[in-house]
Parts: structure tokens; sequence; C-alpha cells
């Protein structure tokens, strides 16, 4: 484990898969998330992925709703594709697919977020930070 | 059309004869040697043997050099053309080369697609199709004229082939695309080999009551199975070919090392039946890389000897 | 539209290596719709370009635009001072767009980021399937508006051959054969009499065969 390093962590989730009242403070001891609410997880365009790491993200997870149960009906489906494409990028750019994950989650299962959160938290603490941010302000 | 200048099949085909025609495939290479042997494989036993012109689209010697091969060792030829590497300029060239050289037989066809072998990165060609193709080949004999109506020196006048596939898709179109071939101008069709029997025969009894066979002499193909493998793998892996279930069990009835004699049984059973049909009025045998065969085939068959023509001088006005 | 497909990232890289300061330009229109080339593409690769320089320990500076259309002077010039900015210019449009962009700001390096591939529709979501050949003399009539040039392998217009399987081309069992298709479709127009009329050989003219080709309308010219 490097000392020091706190991993960054971009969480893109649609707004039944987190809900505003959900309290992420208790993870915030061994990473920095950074939560990014967007209307359907459908709308997790290439380019958002992609400059969250350039932002600086060590990992970026995507929460959507169980399939079946997304209520602009294939917005995950939609969203699984995008990941998947922006996975392949991230093995051509160098940077590596495994760390961008996508997660299906119950609708406001504050449990489960955490979990996700914690396991890809301990998961960055035993490689090397993504590379430096080129500098994209959030 | 001058008598003389008729290929011996035109004439065996005139008077009645039940024709024998056989394949031979060019080698891969141009040793010249292999061409004349299958050619020996052959004599006696094929009235005329089609040569291919790289077929499967893998690259061999020309159709027309193997011809010359085999003419000069005193067999006929039948050249085959496709039109998937030559354009329309390129083959009239051909046909009047061949003519030449006194071929007097042609087959055309349009080939299989490059993608499937030896050179999938070449450029087809496509230019015409092969009912074009056979259209120029009737045009230049009936009116002396090239495509573009220019009126040749010494005219080819070929004998013309083309396929047919009675067992491909769609079945219900195949008697219409028949007699379109035939109006283009086919003199006489080879089928795809046959050996689902009872379709075949529903394929010669409409094409001739559409008067079809009046018209065209069609000679049915038949191929020796040589084993059960090689019967399931042409029934579900080439397109066009129909081998039902009760052929394919009988290749599996019985041991391995009796399964070409069943094969040829299967083959010569075949043939008896189409010597009975009406409207077929030759077998054209294709066993490609087992030439050996063919005099096997037509011997128990009982179809020797070949009917010879008396020496005609085959002019070169 | 005209379909495409960007290039992979490993040879852009390649492409816009000698490059600092590049102009990431894409286009609104074809390439927009078959998701190659648009505003969005433009994005996603400026994105992934810089990544993939930082891995190699480089820095890269990109400007990103997109205009409507690469294959008008209206539109391109739009890009004026954007390329007067930059040291070349890597063109998301179609091979006609790279070519006019490269024709209008000759001055800098244009390099193309998508290979054109067809004239095409989208057959449904992710399938584009090529459907014109620009034969320049259209006989779509005559086979129930499906066209034996493009979709038939081997161009027959007294088809089919007798390669097809269950309605599949020989090719690739996942193309239907024209053939098959006209037929059903003149079937059911009740015109599968058109078939029995013999289709001499095409004047290949008026095609790409002929040479490159120009259409010049003189009541558009002022």
């Amino acid at each position: 484990m490097r000392n020091g390093f706190k991993p960054v962590i971009t969480v893109f989730h649609c707004v039944k898969s987190l809900g505003d009242e959900t309290d992420l403070s208790a993870l915030e001891d061994n990473a920095e998330i950074r939560s990014i609410k967007i209307p359907c997880s459908s709308m997790v365009k290439d380019v958002f992925l992609l400059r969250a790491f350039e932002a600086g993200a060590d990992a970026v997870v995507v929460l959507v709703c169980p399939e079946g149960e997304c209520r602009y009906v294939d917005g995950n489906i939609r969203a699984k594709k995008r990941v998947q494409r922006v996975k392949n990028l991230l093995d051509e750019i160098g940077i590596g697919s495994e760390r961008l994950g996508i997660f299906n989650m119950p609708s406001h299962d504050e449990a489960a977020v955490s979990h996700i959160i914690q396991k890809t938290a301990s998961e960055l603490m035993a490689r090397e930070p993504a590379p430096a941010a080129y500098g994209v302000k959030l | 059309m001058n008598v003389t200048n008729q290929s011996k099949l035109q004439q065996l085909l005139k008077k009645g004869v039940f024709a024998v025609t056989a394949e031979c495939g060019p080698p891969r290479g141009a040793n010249a040697g292999v061409i004349r042997k299958k050619g020996e494989m052959l004599r006696g036993y094929a009235d005329a043997v089609n040569v291919t012109d790289n077929q499967t689209a893998i690259v061999r010697m020309s159709s027309t050099a193997a011809c010359v091969h085999l003419l000069q060792m005193g067999l006929e030829p039948v050249m085959q053309m496709v039109t998937r590497d030559r354009n329309r300029i390129a083959l009239q060239s051909d046909i009047m080369g061949a003519y030449s050289l006194v071929f007097r037989n042609s087959f055309v066809i349009p080939g299989d697609h490059q993608t499937f072998c030896s050179q999938p990165d070449a450029m087809n060609v496509f230019d015409i199709d092969s009912m074009n193709l056979l259209h120029m080949v009737k045009t230049i004999r009936e009116e002396g004229k090239d495509m573009s109506g220019f009126d040749l020196d010494a005219p080819p006048s070929m004998f013309i082939g083309a396929a047919a596939n009675p067992f491909a898709d769609p079945l219900d179109y195949r008697i219409i695309r028949l007699a379109k071939k035939i109006d283009a101008g086919a003199d006489f069709i080879q089928t795809q080999c046959v050996y689902n029997l009872q379709r075949f025969k529903d394929w010669i009894t409409m094409a001739s009551e559409d008067g079809l066979t009046e018209k065209a002499c069609i000679l049915a193909g038949v191929t020796p199975l040589k084993s059960a493998r090689m019967a399931e793998y042409m029934a579900h892996n080439v397109a066009g070919i129909d081998i039902p279930d009760s052929v394919i069990r009988r290749m599996k009835g019985v041991p391995g090392e009796k399964a070409a004699r069943e094969g040829l049984n299967i083959c010569l059973e075949t043939i008896a039946e189409l010597r009975q049909m009406h409207g077929i009025h030759g077998i054209h045998i294709m066993a490609i890389e087992n030439e050996e065969k063919v005099g096997e085939i037509v011997e128990a068959a009982r179809l020797m000897p070949r009917p010879e023509i008396a020496e005609t001088g085959v002019s070169h006005a | 539209m005209i379909v495409g497909e960007q290039k992979k990232l490993a040879e852009i890289k390649e492409i816009v290596a000698p490059y600092r300061k590049l102009l990431l330009l894409g286009c609104g229109t074809c390439v927009k719709t078959c998701f190659a080339g648009g505003e969005d593409e433009v994005a996603a690769l400026a994105s992934a370009l810089r990544l993939a320089f930082k891995q190699d320990g480089r820095d890269i500076e990109i400007e990103e635009l997109t205009v409507e259309r690469q294959c008008e002077d209206e539109f391109i010039q739009e890009a004026a001072e954007a390329v007067a900015r930059n040291d070349a210019i890597l063109s998301l449009a179609c091979g006609a767009g790279v070519q006019d962009i490269a024709r209008r700001f000759g001055n800098v390096p244009v390099l193309p980021g998508v290979n054109t591939t067809f004239i095409g529709v989208l057959e449904k979501p992710g399938l584009f399937t090529e459907e014109c050949s620009g034969c320049g003399d259209c006989i779509l009539t005559t086979f129930g508006g499906i066209c034996p040039i493009t979709r038939c392998a081997k161009k027959l217009l007294n088809g089919p051959c007798g390669g097809s399987r269950e309605g599949r081309c020989e090719v690739n069992p996942d193309t239907e054969c024209a053939w098959q298709l006209i037929i059903d479709r003149l079937r059911a127009l009740k015109q599968l009499d058109n078939l029995k009329t013999y289709m001499p050989a095409k004047n290949w003219r008026t095609s790409h065969a002929g040479g490159p080709r120009k259409l010049f309308r003189e009541d558009l010219a002022i």
C-alpha cells in the first residue's frame, strides 16, 4: 500500500441507483469520491468517462439500475454498451480497462453502493495511481 | 454454321448419342505433365473434357493453355470461362484465341467469388454476367460481330454450354432461369451433381413441359462419393448440393474400406435411372482429383465403347 | 448516408505523432449519423489521445471543432481561424470531406481519422448495410427496389447464381442473397415477369469505372 495514496473514484449514477440522501462520508477515509448525478445512466457519454480520468480519477464506477428496471426501458443497456466501448479504449490507451466498472444497483441500496466503492478502493490501493490528470478542472 | 466446324460433342448429341463428358482441373503450377496424365485417364471414356477456369478462385494454369495440352493429345476440350476474372474485352479476345486454336466447345459460369480462396485480396471483375457471356458467344457465332458491332474476320462458332442447378434455392425460379439461359445462347447444359433423383425428376419434367429439353441438350452431373464424411461435408457445406438422408445412411452403413465401392454403386444406380429419363442427353462426370474413377464408371455403366466421328477436317477458315 | 468507421487509436496516434498542436475536426452530417466523426466522437477521441500521449510522457494540444459538413466551402470556412492556430488537422469526415479540407487549407497537413467505406443505411440499431454503389444509371425499377449491382457479390443482372443457401450469399452467411430478396419482392408485387426479360451487359461508363466523375449543373452555376 502506498503511503499517502488516497485513490480518486468518480461515481456516475442515475437518480434511482444512488439517492441524494445517501451518505458516503464513511468511505471518505479510504478514497476521494466524486459523484456525478445524471438523469439516466445511459447518458454516460464516452467523453464524460474519459474526461473523468483526465481530471485525475484512478477508477470510474458507473451505477445503473438492474436490467429490466430502468425507468427509460433500456438506458442501462445503452450504458453497458458505452462502458464496454470505453473499457476497450482504455486498454488501447494503456490505462487498463479494469479501472472502469459498471454495476447494477437495486434502487436506493446504500449498503450495496458502499460495498462496491470499498471494493474498488481496496483494489486501487494494490496498484499504481492512474496517469496524472491532463489538467481538466471539474 | 459450317457443319465440318462442329465439335465432336455437338455432332454426337445431334445424332442422339447418350454423351459422356468429364472434368479436368489444371494444376497449381506450370506442370503440363499433370494435365497430360489426367487426359490419359480420360482418353476413350469421355466424348469431351471440361477444363475448369481458376476453379474455386484458386490460381491455376489457365483453362486455355490446359485445353491446348488436351487438344495436342487428341482429346476434345470444353473450355470453361468465368466472368469473375476477365472483362468483356478479355473474354471476347479469349474466345477468338480459343477458336483459332481449334477449340469448339465453351462453357460459361460466373465462378466462385474470390473471397473464398487463394487470393481473397484480389479485385474481382464481374463486368458482365454469365447470361451476357452466353449471349455474346452466340451473337458472335450467329452474326459474326463482336459486342461493339464490329464485323469479325473468321468469327468463332462455338458450341455453348451453361450450368444449371436443379437443387439450388429458389427452386421454383430455376426453370425460368433455365429457359432464359437457353434463349440467351446455351446449346447444352451440365447440371450440378445428382443424388436426389426425385427432385431432379421434377425439374426435368418441368423443363420438358416447357419444351426446353428440345432446345438444348441436358447432361446430368454425377460425382461418386468416396466416404460418408465426404457425403456429409457436401450435404452441409456446399451450396446447391442436395444429398438425401437415405444416401448418407447408405454411405454410413458400410465399413470404411467399402465406402468408395458403395459410392460407386450409388453413382451407377443414378446413371441407370438417368438413362431412363426423358430429356436427358448424357452425363457429366465430375470426379475432380479422382479422375481414375471415370473409366471405371463408364465401363460399369455399359457406356463403352464411346462412338467416334469420322475425321471431318475441321477447317480454319 | 456515407458510412465509415473511425481508425484504431494506435493508427491515429502514429498519424498525428509528428504534431504538437492538432485541430481535431468533426463533421455533423454522414459521419455523425454513423457515429464515426461527429461532435461526440471528436470529444471522446481528443480525450483518448491526450490520455494516450500522457501515458507516453508526451504532451499534445488538441483543439476540438465540428462543422456542419466538410464537403462544402460555406461550412469549411468556419474552421479557418482554428486552422491558423494549429500545426495539422485530423479530420473525421469521410474521404471527400478530408480532401475538401485539404483543398481549402493546403498549407497545413490534413490527416484522415476515419476509414470511409460505403453508401448505406441504418438497417437496425448498430447495423449499417451497403445499398448503393453509385453506378450512375439506376435500374431499381426492374428489381423491385433492391440493387443487384451493389447487393449481389457478383453484380449479376440475370441472377441468381447457384451459390445461395437458404437465402444467404455464398460469400458470407451473414449476407442475404440479393436475388432471393429480389425474387420475393417481385413476387409480392406480382412483377416476377420482370425477370424473364434478358438484361444486357451493363454500360459501366457512368460508374467509377469510367474515371472520376463530375456533375456540372449549369442552372446552379452563378
